[in-house]
């Protein structure tokens, strides 16, 4: 066992006698040492501190001082409202009662009256013996269109057209010949043209036989094809003859 | 033996607080006195002198106990067994006397509460009772009761009043929330259940504010519930975030309106009461043990904190820091040593724990620990150099008294656990008695430090249970609970002497001329016998009751002590096998008695923990 040896006596717990605190310390130069500031005061500085502006009290940070200042608010109106009515009264509102005019109507009434021109009386005619009458003038008795300005003239209107058309005509008619004068274009001739439509019906009359010669049960995909394909030729050789006997001149673009 | 010349027993003072009480520690409102159980005594304590006064009538553990708002009453509540009914002792403080006693309650009273005004008081039974009962405190005859919860619920736990109103009181426990309206004129009292909606929470504690607004409830899920008193809804529970660990166990408003918390784990916070997070206004400290009552001083500038550990923290407020003020043993205080010739300290042992106690103070000195072993008995060196202790893990451990360090172990000593152990004077031997019923002799030298088996003496069939040496070391005495004492002859190591008796020996004692001793044991005799040859010299009826578990003699031989299960501690004039003082105290079994060397002070221990210390009479 090495190191100092415990004992349980040790635990004794031992009143350690507390020595009496010293009295407080004081330095015998304390005296010496106020009398030595008091004296001393700094005597070179003399200016005193910087005289500065006192703040004001009531120069303080204000709440919401440092917020932007946004303008003053309006109020939003649509565009329309000048023209509205004023609104229905609403259901508390009370009309104004008792409200008086100091109008004399008597007396404008007859100066009104008074000043007044009588009014024409506008004519009639009577076709009864009772006396029955009607208004004269939307009776068809008086002559009122034959004696209008324009009355048995072309109207205005149809005049414009004509000379519309006229211009249209002109115009076109000085294109083709411009056209023609740069050989751009040919003129289709009249025999050309009959052999063409001669031509497209004969097409028309072989694939119009073979047609007929059709089965009639179209019973069989290859046949409906074939059927349909047909008609969809001779339809459009339809078209091409109807197409060239309309009309009677035709060019023919070079390009 | 008449009963007009036994004296009693001047109590010094005692070292035991029943921790697992919850709420169990209270400040009364005089602030000058400190009230806790103790067993089945409720004690009274004075904060400034120490000194204590001691309230007696239970007949089980104390399990409850409240003060009325003035401080004019006490009351407090016990358990007993199963099938019989459970007191609840209302007494005059000023009196210090038991004042009514009430009993309706069955098994146990769970806890207990006074109207403000103290007219009623309001009691609840325990699990096995599950009743509230309103008592009128004018007549002490009950007003009125109820099945504290619904069947569905769970046991409940707390009850308390509400602060401004005689008539109004809340119950809480596990799945129920109440607050209960008195009807003194239809001797009715009404609940309604609080909705906690899809909470589910077991309330340990609740606390009412001021105003009767709301009330704050503790639960073992760490939380606090804020109840709307109007309304009985819950107006908010946290915190959601740090829980406290092992539940809220103590609860108390401070004039604020933050609440103090005393959690399982031990931890004392002052949290926020006025927000639902529950924030933490100071850092929380942690105490040794878990919390199981706060109690406030006045408004709360100080406040004190018991732990299961059977320790009070005092705290003041504004610094936050605990400062420990009293501590105890938590578990059945096994033996008792006194320093050889030294009467200002002695050591106990209970459980894992071994303390060692200044006589004067009743402060502990040093607390020795091993975990998970539970320490039989002690024994100091002669020289006071070494305590000596043995193990239910079969180990002797030698400890230095100071530091408390391991000095040496000896495994193996015992294969059932050491039960008993004796020192020789010289320090060169430690003899040690086993379960098994073994007496071992070791050789102990210092230089170097070894221990060696000397002899190993297989004569007693059961547990060694006490161990006495001669004081010329040439013998030694061992009871054992096979019913035999032998004195073994320790130069060759063989029985003497052998003492037999129908009975479980508890203690033997050698009388100081070493020519007799005196046994005990379960059969409530003390005997005297002849150690040369064995004989029975004389037989004394030590006890009406229980065992007799513990006995002492003085140094002088003249007078000697016993305390056993009967409660009492009786000192014997010797020659005349009369008792002479009997000490009342103990609430718990008395396991061990010794006198101190100086014969200034007894002391004795029971099973509840507690130490009793005893003014020995001072005679010509």
């Amino acid at each position: 066992m090495d190191g100092p040896v415990e004992s349980i006596y040790n635990l004794i717990p031992t009143v350690v006698e507390q020595p009496p605190k010293p009295p407080r310390y004081n330095s015998k130069f304390k005296p010496m040492v106020k009398n030595e500031i008091k004296q001393d005061r700094s005597p070179n500085k003399t200016m005193g501190p910087a005289k500065v502006a006192v703040p004001t009290p009531g120069d303080f940070l204000k709440k919401r001082s440092k917020e932007p200042v946004l303008g003053e608010q309006t109020r939003f109106a649509h565009l329309d409202d000048s023209s509205k009515k004023p609104p229905v009264p609403r259901h508390d509102e009370r009309p104004l009662l008792g409200i008086r005019t100091n109008k004399n109507f008597i007396n404008t009434n007859a100066v009104e009256n008074i000043m007044s021109v009588p009014k024409k009386p506008l004519p009639k005619f009577v076709d009864t013996r009772r006396g029955d009458n009607n208004f004269l003038e939307p009776s068809g008795l008086v002559p009122k269109y034959t004696k209008k300005g324009d009355y048995g003239q072309t109207p205005e209107y149809l005049k414009k057209r004509n000379a519309e058309v006229k211009r249209a005509q002109e115009e076109y008619d000085a294109y083709i010949r411009e056209r023609m004068k740069l050989g751009a274009m040919q003129q289709l001739s009249l025999e050309e043209r009959e052999e063409i439509i001669n031509g497209l019906k004969k097409n028309w009359e072989e694939l119009h036989h073979q047609y007929q010669g059709l089965s009639v049960v179209t019973d069989t995909a290859p046949k409906k094809n074939r059927k349909e394909r047909m008609e969809a030729e001779m339809k459009q050789l339809e078209r091409d003859i109807e197409l060239i006997e309309k009309h009677k001149i035709i060019y023919i673009g070079n390009n | 033996m008449g009963s007009d010349d036994v004296n009693k027993l001047e109590l010094l003072s005692t070292i035991g607080f029943n921790g697992d009480v919850n709420g169990g520690l209270i400040i009364h409102p005089d602030r000058e006195h400190m009230v806790y159980p103790l067993g089945c005594t409720v004690i009274v304590r004075n904060l400034n002198t120490n000194t204590q006064e001691f309230l007696t009538g239970h007949t089980n553990n104390v399990s409850c106990l409240t003060v009325s708002k003035s401080g004019k009453y006490l009351a407090s509540g016990q358990v007993t067994h199963m099938g019989f009914k459970a007191d609840i002792i209302v007494w005059d403080y000023k009196a210090r006397s038991l004042l009514y006693r009430l009993t309706l309650h069955k098994v146990k009273v769970e806890a207990l509460a006074f109207s403000p005004n103290e007219l009623y008081l309001v009691s609840l039974g325990g699990q096995d009772d599950g009743s509230v009962v309103a008592w009128n405190l004018k007549t002490a005859q009950a007003v009125c009761g109820s099945p504290a919860a619904v069947q569905s619920a769970g046991t409940t736990f707390t009850v308390k009043y509400a602060n401004n109103s005689d008539d109004v009181f809340i119950t809480a426990g596990d799945g129920t929330l109440r607050v209960w309206e008195l009807d003194l004129q239809n001797r009715k009292i009404r609940p309604t259940e609080c909705n906690m909606g899809q909470l589910k929470r077991i309330v340990k504690c609740v606390e009412v504010d001021d105003q009767d607004n709301f009330f704050y409830c503790g639960t073992t899920s760490g939380d606090i519930l804020k109840i709307n008193m109007k309304t009985k809804l819950v107006a908010n529970f946290g915190p959601t975030k740090g829980k406290f660990s092992q539940g809220i166990a103590d609860i108390r408003i401070l004039k604020n309106g933050d609440l103090l918390i005393g959690a399982g784990d031990g931890t004392v916070a002052l949290v926020k009461g006025t927000s639902a997070k529950y924030s933490l206004v100071k850092p929380p400290r942690k105490v040794s043990g878990s919390v199981t009552s706060v109690a406030l001083r006045g408004e709360g500038h100080q406040f004190f904190v018991g732990t299961k550990m059977s320790q009070i923290f005092r705290f003041n407020f504004t610094d936050f820091k605990e400062e420990l003020i009293m501590s105890a043993h938590y578990q059945p205080v096994l033996d008792i040593a006194f320093p050889s010739g030294c009467s200002a300290l002695y050591a106990t042992c209970s459980g894992n724990d071994i303390r060692v106690w200044h006589t004067q103070t009743s402060r502990e000195r040093l607390r020795i620990t091993v975990p998970n072993m539970i320490c039989h008995a002690i024994e100091f060196m002669e020289d006071g150099h070494s305590l000596i202790t043995a193990w239910n893990d079969g180990k002797i451990r030698a400890f230095l008294p100071e530091s408390g360090k391991l000095l040496y172990i000896i495994n193996n000593a015992h294969n059932s656990g050491v039960t008993a152990i004796a020192t020789t004077s010289d320090c060169q031997r430690i003899i040690s008695g086993g379960g098994e019923g073994q007496v071992r002799v070791w050789d102990i030298s210092t230089n170097p430090l070894t221990q060696k088996l000397k002899e190993a003496m297989k004569e007693h069939k059961s547990t060694v249970t006490c161990i006495k040496v001669m004081s010329d070391n040439k013998q030694c005495v061992t009871a054992s609970s096979d019913g035999t004492c032998i004195i073994w002859d320790l130069l060759k190591f063989t029985r003497f002497q052998m003492v037999l008796a129908n009975t479980l020996f508890q203690c033997v004692c050698y009388h100081p001329t070493n020519h007799q001793i005196i046994t005990s044991g379960t059969d409530r005799k003390v005997a005297y016998w002849d150690t040369f040859d064995g004989s029975q010299i004389r037989e004394v009826d030590g006890s009406m009751s229980g065992s007799i578990n513990g006995m002492d003699i003085s140094p002088d031989g003249k007078q000697l002590i016993t305390g056993g299960d009967d409660k009492l501690v009786k000192i014997w004039d010797y020659n005349c096998g009369t008792e002479t003082d009997i000490g009342e105290g103990h609430s718990g079994n008395i396991t061990r008695v010794k006198m101190c060397p100086n014969l200034q002070f007894a002391v004795s221990v029971s099973t509840d923990g507690a130490i009793l210390l005893w003014k020995y009479p001072c005679r010509e």
